[in-house]
């Protein structure tokens, strides 16, 4: 047998560790600018298990350079549908920014490693990066097992895309540690028997997702993504209100498990520093993530992109110090951190509000309402909630 | 101190996310616990989807 020390270089340009949709782009993308890369994932299978709703927007394709396969894609959606916390009242918007897809995230995710692969990437799996060296400060490589060896391999820039666990960026001294009032924790099961639309349901109720909410992501015809997410300091565990849904939903009465899915979801602020001496973060394990809706594949190959580019780019000058690779930092924060920070406003305002509050903002409102609060274009509908239900002025005031 | 119970863990890693002294680790199919780094905080237990973690003060 072939030791895996005797198979994977010493020294790479770029170190990706975690190749899920962050990490792939990461690595694809720095190869392509022409640094050597080494992609490591723990896991012997990528893409599983799954921990997403796995649903992805099809303006991303457009905007990140993005092709699916037909076998990654579960199903077609053409928009979604939010219920208010008594079920009266349901709000639709279907429109081209809603289009989308339910896909599979273990072909999707192995196929972007095969991008990465093509592009001219080391991917090795199986692979447990255990630790972080340093020189002087400055983070130049992993220690990792991998099938009974010990591997050390040494490079200019490390990129830590290790998803929400965000070990690596930890082992290196950043602070990314989840807080509990910041993560929600979710958990779905993917049925069979489920008769659904070509629609992505969102039911908001504080009783059935404290802080979060409860989704059927349609998988096909009679297959969804049945899942709750809930805050991390509310109380119980999200299993618990995930069953309590099903059970007392007859539309679920035939409906089988196939599968288990879970995970942590950060949704509050980005870490406040996504690069030190050597490293950048990518996707989950920075906290990348819609505080809104709680996607976050998207928004990790954005990231992705950007920090491959800025890392190989870095690694050939032989600038790889904080300073440099700011250059990620400061590009993601201008692009997209402030979209992000709106979001979280809404939020921190939306937890406050009780089902009776959404009941009563449901009934005002229209499609469009919900089109402009997407949009990040709050004042129009706060002030016509406001008429309804001015008790509210102090709470929603932080959205004027 | 901590007990997960792997019957119930679907290694999502939620876990591990919310530990603030990297007490555990993902392993493929389950958590490792090092109950010497532990710290006794219960954000594990609190965080977990499934409800696998039983923790006592």
């Amino acid at each position: 047998m072939i030791s895996r020390s005797d198979i994977v270089k010493t020294d790479y340009d770029v170190i990706v560790v975690g190749a899920g949709p962050g990490g792939s782009f990461a690595a694809k993308t720095a190869a392509k600018a022409g640094a050597s890369v080494l992609l490591i994932d723990r896991r012997k299978e990528l893409g599983a298990p799954v921990r997403c709703g796995e649903g992805l927007g099809s303006h991303w394709l457009d905007e990140l350079g993005l092709k699916i396969s037909p076998k990654a894609i579960s199903a077609e959606i053409s928009g979604s549908v939010l219920y208010s916390p008594n079920l009266k009242r349901a709000v639709k918007i279907q429109n081209p920014e809603t289009r989308g897809y339910v896909i599979d995230r273990k072909v999707f995710d192995k196929d972007l490693a095969i991008d990465a692969g093509r592009a001219g990437a080391e991917v090795i799996v199986k692979t447990e990066v255990y630790d972080v060296t340093k020189e002087g400060g400055k983070v130049c490589g992993v220690k990792a097992y991998s099938m009974g060896d010990r591997l050390e391999a040494t490079c200019k820039v490390l990129i830590a895309a290790d998803g929400g666990e965000s070990t690596v960026a930890r082992l290196a001294g950043i602070n990314s540690t989840a807080s509990l009032y910041d993560t929600d924790f979710g958990v779905e099961y993917e049925m069979v028997n489920v008769e659904c639309e070509d629609l992505i349901e969102i039911y908001f109720s504080k009783s059935a997702a404290p802080r979060g909410y409860v989704w059927v992501f349609p998988k096909g015809k009679d297959v969804a993504n049945v899942g709750v997410g809930i805050g991390g300091l509310e109380k119980g565990n999200a299993v618990e209100y995930l069953d309590t849904f099903i059970k007392n939903n007859e539309r679920f009465k035939n409906a089988q498990t196939v599968a288990i899915k879970g995970g942590l979801i950060p949704v509050g602020e980005p870490l406040k520093d996504l690069v030190a001496d050597g490293i950048m973060v990518v996707g989950t394990a920075a906290h990348q993530v819609d505080p809104i809706h709680g996607g976050g594949m998207a928004l990790a190959m954005e990231a992705g992109g950007m920090a491959g580019e800025v890392a190989a780019k870095c690694a050939q000058e032989g600038n790889v110090d904080k300073q440099h690779l700011m250059e990620y930092d400061s590009k993601w924060r201008k692009k997209v951190e402030p979209k992000l920070m709106r979001r979280l406003l809404l939020r921190k305002v939306l937890e406050k509000l009780d089902d009776d509050d959404f009941n009563t903002i449901f009934e005002n409102l229209t499609d469009d309402d919900v089109d402009r609060l997407i949009k990040g274009d709050y004042k129009p509908v706060v002030k016509k909630v406001l008429i309804k239900r001015p008790q509210l002025l102090k709470v929603l005031s932080a959205l004027l | 101190m901590i007990k997960i119970d792997r019957s119930r863990c679907i290694y999502c890693g939620a876990c591990v996310g919310v530990c603030p002294v990297l007490a555990l680790t993902l392993k493929e199919t389950f958590v490792e616990y090092n109950e010497k780094k532990c710290i006794n905080c219960g954000n594990c237990a609190k965080a977990c989807p499934m409800k696998a973690i039983d923790f006592k003060k």
